[in-house]
C-alpha cells in the first residue's frame, strides 16, 4: 500500500489491487501515510492465488474498476481531503467503576481482550518512575498509523498490561527494537503470515526483574515474562495503531501475540557458549532485549541424550520454510552439545551445511516465491539438496528451559535486532522496591 | 465494583501532517503507457499479465512497463527507490498488484 502512496506522491494516478478482505487494512495504511484518497480497487482472486483461472476471472471482474480508479475525476475529498478527526489522547478519557472501565476500554478497541489495569494518572507517574527520561520524549512514530510513541504514552500501556515500573526500561529498548528498520517490523506487524515478536532477555537485568529462564518460562505465571509482552502487544495496537482484523491480518493469528518473552540462562551456557547478546555485539555485563518474529513453536524431544542425537533431532525436525531459527536449549543438553565439542557458530553452520531437504519441498521449487529467496535463483531438479536454513548465521541457540530432555524451535523469517537497555541512575533503589513481589506458592 | 478511577487514553497522538490528495486521473487511457507494479508475491505478477491482457482487449495503442520489488520493504525505503522514480517518470498510471 505504500508503495501506492509513493507513487501518487510522484506524481501519477495509480489504482492498487486487494483482495476484498483486505480493503480495510489498505485504507489504514494509505490513511496512517496522510493520503487518505488512495483508490483500492477491491478484487476477488484468493490470496496468492496460482490458479490462472481463477485470476483472469478476478481481475475481469475488477477491470472496469480499475479503469475507473485511473480515469474518474478526482472529488473534492480526494483533492483535498478534510483534516481527520482527532480522538482526544491527553487528560481523562473516562471515569467509571472497575467493570466500567473494562468495558470502556474494550468497546473502543484499547484492550487485547484481557481485563486491564485502569491507567489512572497516579498508576502511570509510578510507572514513569522507572526511566529518567520525559514523559514527552519520542521514541519514534510507529507503523502503520505513525502513532507518536512517547514514553507517557508507553507507560499508560505498561500500566494497563500489568507491568512493574522497573520493566519500564526494557519496553522503551522494545520500541526501539521494533522502530530499527533490521526487524522490518512493518511486514511482521501485520502480515497474513501472523508473526509474534519473539522477546529473548539477556543481561543483569534479567535476575533482577525475574525474568524466568527455566522450568516453563515461556508459560503463564510470571509476571515479568507475561506482561512485558502483553505491554508491547499493547503498544504494538494502540501506539502503532494494528488492530486485529482491522490492520493486522493475520491469517489465524498467534498466541505468542498476548507475551512471548523468556530470559536466557547465560550462567547455564557451558564454557565457550556466549549469550545472545554477546553474540550480537554487546557486552556481557550490558542488559539487552531481542526481537526476532517467528510465526510458529515447535517441541522435540532428542533421539539420543548425547550430543549426536541431540543434532540428529533437532535436524530430522527442521522444515524447509522460514529459514530462520531461534533454537532453545535447556541446560542439559547444553552441556552434552558443548562435551561432544559443539559451539553456538558450529551448532548453525553445521545445521545449514547438513540439515537439507530435496528441492521439491521447497516452495521455490514449485514456482512459489518464497518471501526469503525472492530474487535467488531457484534450484534446477527436483533431487538437488538445498539447505533448510537461509545462511550459517540464520540460526541462533538460546540457554533456556528446566530439567527435561524437550527442546524449542521458532521459526522466522527476520533476522534478531537487539537493543541496550537503559538503565536510570537510581536504577538500584527502583530494583530494591519491587523485587520482593514474587508468588509464595503454597505446598500441598 | 467499588471505587471509581479516572483514566487515561492509551492511544497514541499522531503529528498534525497535513493530508494530501491523489493524483490528478487521465481522461482516458488510449495510447497511454500504463505501469504495471508488483510486489513480488505469488499471485501478483499474473495478476498483472491479467489486467495487460484486458486493458489491452478494451484500449488502442496502449503500451506497459513493468517493475517488480526485489525487497520485502517499500521500495521507497530500499535502493531500488531511484530506479522506480525513474520507472514511474516513463509510464502515464500505474495499477498495482500486492497479490493478497
Amino acid at each position: 500500500m505504500y508503495d501506492t502512496v509513493f507513487t501518487e506522491r510522484l506524481g501519477r494516478p495509480a489504482a492498487v489491487l486487494v483482495n476484498e478482505g483486505f480493503g480495510f487494512d489498505a485504507r489504514s495504511a494509505a490513511s496512517g501515510k496522510g493520503m487518505p484518497g488512495v483508490r483500492v480497487v477491491a478484487e476477488t482472486v484468493p490470496c496468492e492465488c496460482t490458479m490462472p483461472g481463477r485470476i483472469t476471472s478476478g481481475v475481469r471482474a475488477a477491470i472496469d474498476d480499475v479503469v475507473a480508479a485511473l480515469t474518474r475525476p478526482l472529488s473534492q475529498e480526494e483533492r483535498s481531503p478534510a483534516t481527520r478527526r482527532a480522538d482526544p489522547t491527553d487528560g481523562v478519557v473516562f471515569k467509571g467503576d472497575l467493570q466500567e472501565v473494562q468495558r470502556f476500554y474494550y468497546r473502543r478497541g484499547w484492550t487485547d481482550g484481557l481485563p486491564v489495569i485502569p491507567p489512572t494518572e497516579a498508576a502511570v507517574q509510578e510507572m514513569l518512575a522507572g526511566t529518567e527520561l520525559p514523559a514527552d520524549h519520542l521514541v519514534g512514530r510507529m507503523i502503520p498509523r505513525l502513532g507518536r510513541v512517547t514514553v507517557r504514552k508507553i507507560a499508560v500501556n505498561a500500566v494497563m498490561a500489568g507491568a512493574l515500573p522497573t520493566y519500564l526500561p526494557l519496553l522503551v529498548a522494545g520500541v526501539e527494537a521494533l522502530l530499527d528498520p533490521r526487524a522490518a517490523f512493518g511486514t511482521w506487524e501485520v502480515s497474513t503470515g501472523s508473526w509474534a515478536p519473539f522477546w529473548i532477555v539477556n543481561g543483569p537485568i534479567r535476575e533482577q526483574l525475574h525474568v524466568e529462564s527455566g522450568t516453563g518460562a515461556l508459560s503463564p505465571g510470571s509476571i515479568a515474562n507475561a506482561t512485558i509482552g502483553r505491554a508491547m502487544g499493547l503498544i504494538v495496537k494502540n501506539l502503532g495503531g494494528a488492530r486485529k482484523g482491522l490492520e493486522d491480518m493475520g491469517v489465524l493469528g498467534n498466541p505468542g501475540k498476548y507475551s512471548m518473552v523468556i530470559a536466557e540462562n547465560e550462567e547455564a551456557n557451558p564454557a565457550g557458549w556466549e549469550p545472545l547478546h554477546v553474540q550480537q555485539g554487546f557486552r556481557r555485563d550490558e542488559s539487552c532485549l531481542t526481537v526476532s518474529f517467528p510465526n510458529t513453536y515447535l517441541q522435540i524431544w532428542p533421539y539420543g541424550s548425547d550430543d549426536k542425537g541431540i543434532m540428529r533431532a533437532i535436524g530430522a525436525n527442521m522444515v524447509p520454510r522460514w529459514r530462520q531459527l531461534t533454537l532453545l536449549v535447556p541446560p542439559g543438553h547444553a552441556q552434552a552439545l558443548a562435551d561432544g565439542g559443539w559451539t553456538k557458530e558450529e551448532i548453525a553452520s553445521y545445521l545449514y551445511e547438513h540439515a537439507r531437504v530435496p528441492a521439491y519441498r521447497t516452495p521455490e521449487f514449485w514456482g512459489v516465491p518464497s518471501i526469503v529467496h525472492r530474487g535467488s535463483r531457484p534450484p534446477l531438479n527436483a533431487e538437488d539438496s538445498v539447505p533448510m536454513l537461509r545462511r550459517p548465521d540464520s540460526l541462533r541457540v538460546v540457554v533456556a528451559g528446566g530439567p527435561g530432555t524437550f527442546m524449542g524451535l521458532a521459526y522466522g523469517s527476520s533476522g534478531w535486532v537487539t537493543k541496550p537497555v537503559c538503565l536510570p541512575a537510581r536504577w538500584e533503589s527502583l530494583v530494591r522496591t519491587y523485587r520482593g513481589l514474587v508468588p509464595d506458592y503454597l505446598r500441598y | 465494583m467499588g471505587g471509581s478511577y479516572e483514566v487515561l487514553s492509551p492511544w497514541a497522538e499522531v503529528d498534525p501532517v497535513p493530508l494530501e490528495g491523489i493524483s490528478p486521473r487521465l481522461p482516458d487511457l488510449r495510447g497511454r503507457r500504463i505501469g504495471l507494479f508488483h510486489n513480488g508475491k505469488v499471485a501478483a505478477a499474473p495478476i498483472l499479465d491479467a489486467v495487460q491482457a484486458e486493458l489491452s482487449g478494451r484500449f488502442d495503442g496502449l503500451t506497459f512497463a513493468r517493475f517488480g520489488r526485489s525487497a520485502n520493504l517499500e521500495v521507497a525505503e530500499t535502493p531500488d527507490r531511484s530506479r522506480y522514480e525513474e520507472w514511474v517518470n516513463e509510464v502515464d498510471a500505474v495499477v498495482l498488484a500486492v497479490g493478497d
